[in-house]
């Protein structure tokens, strides 16, 4: 049943594999996925048709309001997508290595043994909050050596011995000390680097991080960032970074796609995102953060309006109820296709503007 | 403690101090203080707003609550300028007193789905401050009610819903004209924005600013982002464990600030420009329990520039020069880093513009559905 909207045919194709460069190594392809929630009052699209790359070693940044489908992306790579959700159609193709065959996530049981093996072994996920993730009951050095036993089949000294080595390798400052406590004795700080210790003591493929820093002070948000880039680069893991904060993004992505109502409407290099943005909604996204430093009060752009209702559908451009750029009869009839900024095939974006 | 004219300032907070007992054993006995505000001192100028930056637990909040009197000072002054009565010390007012003093001070809170009744239409919580000071009723009432709807952005006919119809920034909308429904003049505003998204924040933003002055409001500011504290602020005051180690002009204090924790936290904020990636300056362990602090200069155990007398002397908040104040020993020697200005560093990233539509592509004269909200 899906709805997939074919691309019109005067559009450029974009991001398709023949256009790729045959040597790429693409950790995560994600192709067309819907998801759609279907609850008493009515079925939430929630995800219309999302695709993506992440390369190996890299950041891939997903952006956008919040409502905007960026947590059930990063579910859908995990299959841990909530009832009453589902995963409609699309694929995500997987690959361990360079130059193997993918493996479509989606093809396999949810709970089979091969998933939990890849959620483990693979791709490891973290979140905002830190105790959805950690066990309150067990102390934080039982709980990555449990990790590491089941995953790399090492005994238990082997294992507390690693577990010790992680922990300090995230930046705690006593790490055979932070192994015997429970997480609620850690302050907000700590237990969100136990949680990435946890993550990262299978060494991940792929990191799913999903919020990671927005409960979090700027000073440990800055400290936390640091050592997830400092830990990429050790280990060259790749990493979906979700976060609604354009200042992190910045900081941390080499990618961005960016999102709105379940579609990815512009993807760029961060460059690209930041000093040659596109797609209206990416642009007035910019116009609306405060400039640090500024020597002038500039008044702050608001995009008019909010995020619809996730029940509606809205006809043609997603974007189009709030675009300052509408364009009556074309972007409220017409989906948009995505088409190649510049023909640079490593941006694209969706917007009548361009088509 | 400030040479500005007396009669220019609308709040000035002296000493303030709040202390929670922490109880402890069989007999419930106080076993000892968080100290959650511990000598506070601040003035905001009539018209101007003040920030209050600090991380979570420095006391902000409780600050706020305090000035309001909606928790009991444990020692020090609030003297407010009230339009009737004059300089009075809203710390020391008896409940008749601070009746007539209320309805000129205001609060507004971050989590706008929490600080909305919601068994209650909108235009009942809008109205009620106004019917419990029996300021208007009938027909005036909703005419007032209407009034304020409107100033906010919302319509009046909103006033029959209840608040779970609306969105997070539509509820901060109510929240905001539920406070200035008396006529206000010192509106204080804790974290009013953190828990919008970036494109509603700045309507939000934009709409204290238009409203602060369109009615001569004056602001205490409170909030964790320093990228919006300094859009919104004229001065700000950096707070850590409750107490303030630095206030000046929103340009001294970003441009050349005099304590070592705003530098750090300065170098903190994730700049929006992919071309200017950075490291933070290390500020090693977390803030400490204000029922526990450090001895001496409270931040000495995170300090990169402490040397001996920070561990034993407190440093007092003093002028070190146009109204800059800061609590730091070595405020005047050290040379410390704010943020760079925007367009003058070497990569100034472009405000995008929005393209127009384009006419060769516009089929019809058909205006957007419209949106609800503005
Ligand atoms: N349990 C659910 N039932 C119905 N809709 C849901 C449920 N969970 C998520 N959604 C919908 O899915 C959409 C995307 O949500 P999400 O991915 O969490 O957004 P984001 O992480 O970008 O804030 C939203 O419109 C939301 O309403
Ligand atoms: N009612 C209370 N009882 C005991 N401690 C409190 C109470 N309210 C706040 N505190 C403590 O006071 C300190 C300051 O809190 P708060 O003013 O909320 O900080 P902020 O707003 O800066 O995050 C914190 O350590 C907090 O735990
Ligand atoms: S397609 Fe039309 S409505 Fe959508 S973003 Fe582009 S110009 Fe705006
Ligand atoms: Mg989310
Ligand atoms: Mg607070």
């Amino acid at each position: 049943m899906s709805v997939a909207q074919q691309p019109s045919s005067s559009a450029i194709p974009t991001s398709a594999p023949e256009s790729a460069a045959p040597e790429e190594d693409i950790v995560l392809e994600v192709q067309d996925l819907h998801v759609y929630f279907y609850t008493q009052i009515g079925v939430v699209r929630a995800l219309n048709g999302v695709s993506f790359k992440i390369p190996r070693g890299k950041v891939l940044g997903i952006v956008g309001e919040s409502g905007c489908g960026k947590s059930q992306t990063s579910l859908a790579t995990m299959q841990l997508i909530p009832r009453p959700g589902k995963v409609e159609s699309g694929k995500i193709l997987f690959r361990e290595f360079n130059n193997q065959e993918p493996i479509d996530l989606l093809t396999l049981e949810r709970n089979s043994d091969e998933m939990r093996n890849i959620r483990g072994d693979n791709i490891s996920m973290i979140f905002q909050e830190p105790m959805t993730s950690l066990n309150p009951c067990y102390t934080v050095g039982d709980q990555i050596k449990e990790a590491i036993i089941l995953h790399q089949g090492v005994d238990k000294e082997e294992a507390h011995t690693r577990a010790v080595d992680i922990l300090r390798k995230v930046g705690m400052p006593n790490p055979e000390r932070i192994a015997i406590s429970y997480p609620h004795q850690l302050s907000g700080g700590m237990r969100q680097r136990a949680m990435i210790a946890m993550a990262l003591s299978c060494t991940p493929t792929l990191l799913i991080a999903d919020e990671p820093t927005t409960a979090l002070d700027v000073t440990t948000e800055a400290q936390i960032l640091e050592l997830m880039r400092d830990l990429q680069r050790e280990i060259g893991m790749s990493i979906m970074f979700i976060t609604h904060n354009l200042g992190v993004v910045a900081q941390m992505c080499d990618e961005v796609a960016v999102m709105y109502l379940g579609r990815i409407v512009e993807w760029a290099s961060v460059d690209d995102i930041f000093y040659n943005p596109k797609h209206p909604y990416t642009i007035l996204l910019l116009r609306s953060i405060p400039r640090l430093g500024s020597e002038e009060h500039i008044r702050l752009e608001s995009i008019k309006g909010s995020v619809p209702d996730p029940y509606t559908r809205v006809p043609g451009c997603p974007f189009h109820p709030r675009c300052p750029s509408f364009m009556p009869g074309l972007c409220d009839v017409e989906e948009p296709p995505e088409t190649t900024v510049d023909g640079n095939a490593r941006h694209t974006v969706r917007c009548h503007l361009y088509t | 403690m400030t040479t500005v004219p007396s009669d220019d300032i609308l709040l000035e907070v002296k000493d303030l101090k709040k202390h929670f007992p922490i109880h402890g054993g069989l007999l419930r006995r106080v076993v000892g203080q968080v100290k959650a505000v511990d000598g506070v001192n601040f003035y905001i100028k009539k018209g101007e707003t003040l920030g209050l930056v600090g991380e979570s637990g420095c006391g902000k909040s409780t600050t706020g609550r305090t000035v309001m009197r909606l928790l009991e000072p444990t020692a020090g002054e609030v003297i407010f300028d009230d339009p009737k009565l004059g300089k009075v010390n809203v710390a020391k007012l008896d409940s008749k007193q601070l009746k007539q003093v209320r309805p000129n001070m205001q609060i507004i809170f971050q989590d706008p789905f929490s600080s909305l009744d919601p068994r209650m239409t909108v235009g009942r919580i809008i109205a009620e401050p106004l019917v419990i000071n029996n300021v208007a009723s009938g027909q005036a009432l909703r005419d007032r009610v209407a009034d304020l709807l409107t100033v906010v952005g919302l319509r009046p006919e909103h006033a029959s819903r209840y608040p779970h119809a609306f969105s997070g920034g539509q509820r901060q909308r109510i929240g905001i004209a539920r406070a200035l429904a008396l006529n206000p003049k010192l509106i204080i505003c804790d974290e009013p924005v953190s828990a919008l998204d970036v494109s509603i924040q700045a309507q939000v933003l934009n709409l204290l600013e238009d409203l602060q002055k369109q009615f001569d409001l004056t602001y205490l500011f409170i909030a964790h982002d320093l990228s919006v504290v300094e859009h919104i602020s004229n001065r700000v005051a950096v707070m850590y464990v409750g107490y303030l180690v630095e206030m000046a002009s929103t340009e001294e204090l970003y441009h050349n600030p005099k304590h070592p924790y705003t530098e750090a936290l300065l170098a903190a904020i994730p700049k929006p420009d992919p071309r200017n990636r950075h490291r933070p300056i290390r500020l090693p362990g977390d803030v400490p329990s204000p029922a526990n602090p450090p001895s001496g200069c409270y931040f000495h155990p995170r300090c990169r520039y402490a040397k001996d007398i920070c561990k034993v002397e407190r440093p007092k908040l003093r002028d070190v020069g146009n109204e800059h104040w800061a609590a730091c020993h070595f405020a005047e020697e050290l040379q410390l880093a704010g943020v760079p200005r925007y367009g003058k560093s070497a990569h100034a990233m472009p405000l995008p513009t929005v393209p127009p539509p384009l006419p060769n592509k516009t089929k019809s004269e058909s205006a957007p559905a419209p949106v609800s909200g503005d």
